[in-house]
C-alpha cells in the first residue's frame, strides 16, 4: 500500500510564504482562501517572536490539511463528499458535497475553505494547473496534497517549491523512503495527537 | 381558517414578514452563503443555532402529548391536539433551518442517493424524518378519534422525540475537535433543554389560546403543566453544572473553554440562560401559589424560552473562538485574516429566520383552525376524542 505524507522540517523554515502562494498558484485557489498557511508560533501577529528578550525564537508553522489515517472530517461528512484515496490522501468529491460545513466543524485543524460565494481571482482571470478541478460556490475544499502531480510521480508544489528545503513528501508505508527515515531519525511529532486524528502530516526540529 | 379571519392584523403582518424571508432567501441563493456572516472561522451561524432551537422547541408537545397515553396522565390528553400541532410545526421549522444553511441546496438529494452511515447529520435526518411522520400520524388519529392508534403511537414518540434531541446533540458531541461540544452529557443536556423550552412554549401557546377564547386548557392543568416546567429546568440546570464542573475543575483545556463561556464574547448569553433562563423562572414556578397565577407562568415561560436560545448560542458559538491550531495570523475570510473567530449574523439572515418563524406561525394558525374544536364545544370532554363522538376512554395500564 501507498500511503503520501509529508515531513516538514520547522528548523529550517523560514516563513518565506512561498509554498503558501505556490499551492494558490497550483491548485487556483481563490480569493480569501488559502489551502496551505504558514503560521507563526506564539505571539499576536504573523512574524512575532516568543519569549522574553533576549531569550528570544521564532517559529513557523506551515499548516494545511494534515491527510489523517482516521480523518473527524471524513466521518461527519453526511454524502460521503470526503474520502480517503488509495493512495493515502484525504479528498473531496466536490459533485457530492452539499455545503454543509459539518467537515470544517469536525476538523481539528481549520483546514478547509469554503466557496461562501463565487470564487473570486486577484488577478482577474483564473490561475492553476489546468487538470485541477475548479470548485464552484457552495462546496469546501483544501489541500489534496496535489492529487494531480502527485499521481503524475511529482511532488506537491509546496515541496517543490520551498526554497530552504524544508519539505520532505513520500510514501510512509515505505520504511526507505526519506520521509519514513526523517520521522523515524528526527523523532518528529504530529499536531494535536491526542485527537487521535493520526495526521501523516509530521512536523521536525 | 377561523383564526385568521379572527386575527386579520397579525396574519397580515404575519404574510408580509413571510414574504420579506422568502424573498431574502432568494437573494441568499442567488448570493451564495456570503451574504450571510458566517466565514471559514465561523463557519456556522444563526441557522444551525436556530435549528438547534427549533428541534428543541418541537420536543414539549410531543412529549406532553404521548405521556398521556404512555405514563397514563389523563389530564394531559386534553391539550394533546394543540401541543402535537406545535410539536409538528417547530419541527418543520428546523428542518427547514437545515437545508436554508445548506450552501450546495441544489445536490441535497446526494444524502440519499449515497448516505454516509457514519455521518451525525445522515442519522439526524433520518430520525427527523421519522419524527416528523409521527407527528403527523399522531394528528390524523387524534383527529379520527382512534384512541387505540394514538395509544400504540405514543409509544413510538416518546422514544423517537428523546433519539431526535439525542441525535441533534450528537453532531456537535461527537466532535472531537471543538473542546465546548466534545461532552457525553451533550445529549442529556439537549433533551433536558428541548423539555424545558418545549414546554415553556407549549404553556404560552396554551394561555395565548386560552385569551383567544379558541381553546380553553383549565387553570389546574396549567399549573400542573408548569409545575412540571420547574422540574425540567431544574433538572437542566443541574446537567449543565454538571458540565462546568467538569469542564473547569482540572483547570486544563476546558478551564479555557470556560473562561471564554463565562466571560468571553458569548458571556452575557450563558449569564443570561443561567440567571434568567434556569433561576428566576425556577424561582417563580417552584412555588405552587406561583403557578395558579397565568401571568407569572406565562413570564416564567418566556424566559425559559429565551433562556433556552441563549444557551444555543454560547454552545454553538463558544467552540468557535479558539483555532486549535493556533498561530498568527490565523484563517483567512472575506474580511482578512482571524486569529480568533468573530459572527454577527447580516440582515438577510435575520429576514430569513424572522420569515420562517412566520411560516411557521401561520402554519400554527392554520392548523389549529382545522383540529382544534371551538372552546364551547369540549368543555367538558376532551377534543381529541369529542370529534369522533366517543366517550373518554381511560387506559387500563393492563391493557394498553
Amino acid at each position: 500500500m501507498t500511503r503520501y505524507g509529508m515531513a516538514i522540517n520547522q528548523t529550517r523554515c523560514i516563513g518565506c510564504q512561498t509554498c503558501a502562494f505556490a499551492c494558490k498558484m497550483q491548485n487556483g485557489v481563490a480569493k480569501d482562501m488559502r489551502w496551505n498557511r504558514v503560521l507563526t508560533e506564539g505571539g499576536g501577529v504573523a512574524d512575532d517572536a516568543q519569549g522574553q528578550y533576549p531569550n528570544l525564537t521564532r517559529t513557523y508553522l506551515p499548516l494545511a490539511c494534515q491527510h489523517c489515517e482516521n480523518p473527524a472530517c471524513l466521518k461527519a461528512c453526511p454524502t460521503g463528499a470526503t474520502y480517503k484515496d488509495e493512495m493515502g490522501r484525504v479528498e473531496i468529491d466536490y459533485d457530492k458535497c452539499i455545503g454543509c460545513r459539518m467537515c470544517m466543524a469536525a476538523c481539528p485543524y481549520n483546514a478547509r475553505s469554503f466557496n461562501w460565494a463565487e470564487p473570486a481571482f486577484v488577478p482577474d482571470f483564473v490561475y492553476g494547473d489546468g487538470q485541477v478541478e475548479r470548485r464552484e460556490r457552495g462546496v469546501a475544499e483544501k489541500c489534496t496534497l496535489c492529487k494531480e502531480r502527485t499521481d503524475r510521480g511529482e511532488e506537491p508544489r509546496c515541496v517543490q517549491c520551498c526554497p530552504l528545503d524544508a519539505r520532505i513528501f513520500g510514501d510512509l508505508d515505505d520504511p526507505n523512503s526519506e520521509v519514513s527515515k526523517v520521522i523515524v531519525e528526527r523523532k518528529a511529532r504530529v499536531l494535536l495527537e491526542e485527537q487521535g486524528t493520526r495526521p501523516q502530516v509530521y512536523y521536525f526540529e | 381558517m377561523e383564526l385568521f379571519k379572527r386575527n386579520k392584523a397579525a396574519t397580515a403582518v404575519l404574510a408580509v414578514l413571510a414574504c420579506v424571508g422568502v424573498g431574502a432567501w432568494i437573494y441568499q441563493l442567488v448570493g451564495g452563503l456570503a451574504v450571510t456572516g458566517m466565514s471559514n472561522g465561523v463557519s456556522w451561524g444563526a441557522y444551525i443555532t436556530m435549528f438547534m432551537f427549533f428541534v428543541g422547541l418541537s420536543a414539549g408537545g410531543l412529549i406532553v402529548a404521548s405521556s398521556a397515553s404512555v405514563f397514563h396522565i389523563k389530564a394531559f390528553k386534553r391539550v394533546a391536539m394543540p401541543a402535537v400541532i406545535l410539536s409538528t410545526v417547530c419541527i418543520c421549522l428546523a428542518g427547514m433551518f437545515v437545508l436554508i444553511d445548506l450552501g450546495g441546496i441544489q445536490r441535497v438529494w446526494r444524502i440519499v442517493t449515497g448516505p454516509n452511515p457514519a455521518s451525525p447529520l445522515v442519522w439526524d435526518i433520518c430520525v427527523i424524518t421519522c419524527y416528523l411522520v409521527i407527528n403527523i400520524l399522531y394528528l390524523h388519529f387524534m383527529r379520527k378519534g382512534a384512541e387505540r392508534a394514538v395509544a400504540m403511537v405514543s409509544r413510538f414518540a416518546l422514544p423517537c422525540a428523546i433519539l431526535v434531541h439525542s441525535v441533534t446533540a450528537w453532531i456537535f458531541g461527537l466532535q472531537i475537535a471543538k473542546e465546548g461540544w466534545f461532552t457525553a452529557i451533550m445529549a442529556p443536556i439537549f433533551v433536558a433543554s428541548a423539555m424545558d423550552s418545549g414546554l415553556a412554549l407549549l404553556l404560552i401557546v396554551l394561555s395565548a389560546l386560552n385569551a383567544s377564547g379558541r381553546f380553553k386548557t383549565p387553570k389546574e392543568l396549567i399549573a400542573s403543566l408548569a409545575g412540571l416546567l420547574a422540574t425540567c429546568i431544574a433538572v437542566d440546570a443541574y446537567f449543565i453544572f454538571c458540565e462546568v464542573l467538569t469542564m473547569g475543575y482540572p483547570g486544563a483545556a476546558g478551564a479555557e473553554t470556560l473562561a471564554l463561556m463565562t466571560a468571553g464574547p458569548t458571556a452575557p448569553f450563558f449569564w443570561f440562560e443561567v440567571i434568567g433562563g434556569l433561576l428566576i423562572p425556577f424561582c417563580v414556578l417552584v412555588f405552587a401559589k406561583n403557578r395558579a397565577k397565568t401571568g407569572l407562568v406565562v413570564g416564567a415561560s418566556v424566559l425559559v424560552v429565551a433562556g433556552v436560545l441563549c444557551k444555543r448560542v454560547w454552545l454553538l458559538f463558544t467552540s468557535f473562538i479558539g483555532q486549535n491550531v493556533a498561530g498568527a495570523p490565523g484563517v483567512m475570510t472575506a474580511d482578512g485574516w482571524a486569529m480568533a473567530g468573530s459572527y454577527a449574523p447580516t440582515l438577510v439572515e435575520a429576514a430569513i429566520i424572522v420569515g420562517v418563524v412566520s411560516v411557521g406561525a401561520l402554519g400554527f394558525m392554520a392548523l389549529a383552525s382545522k383540529l382544534l374544536l371551538p372552546a364551547t364545544e369540549e368543555e367538558t370532554v376532551p377534543a381529541a376524542t369529542s370529534r369522533a363522538g366517543a366517550p373518554d376512554l381511560e387506559f387500563d395500564p393492563q391493557v394498553a
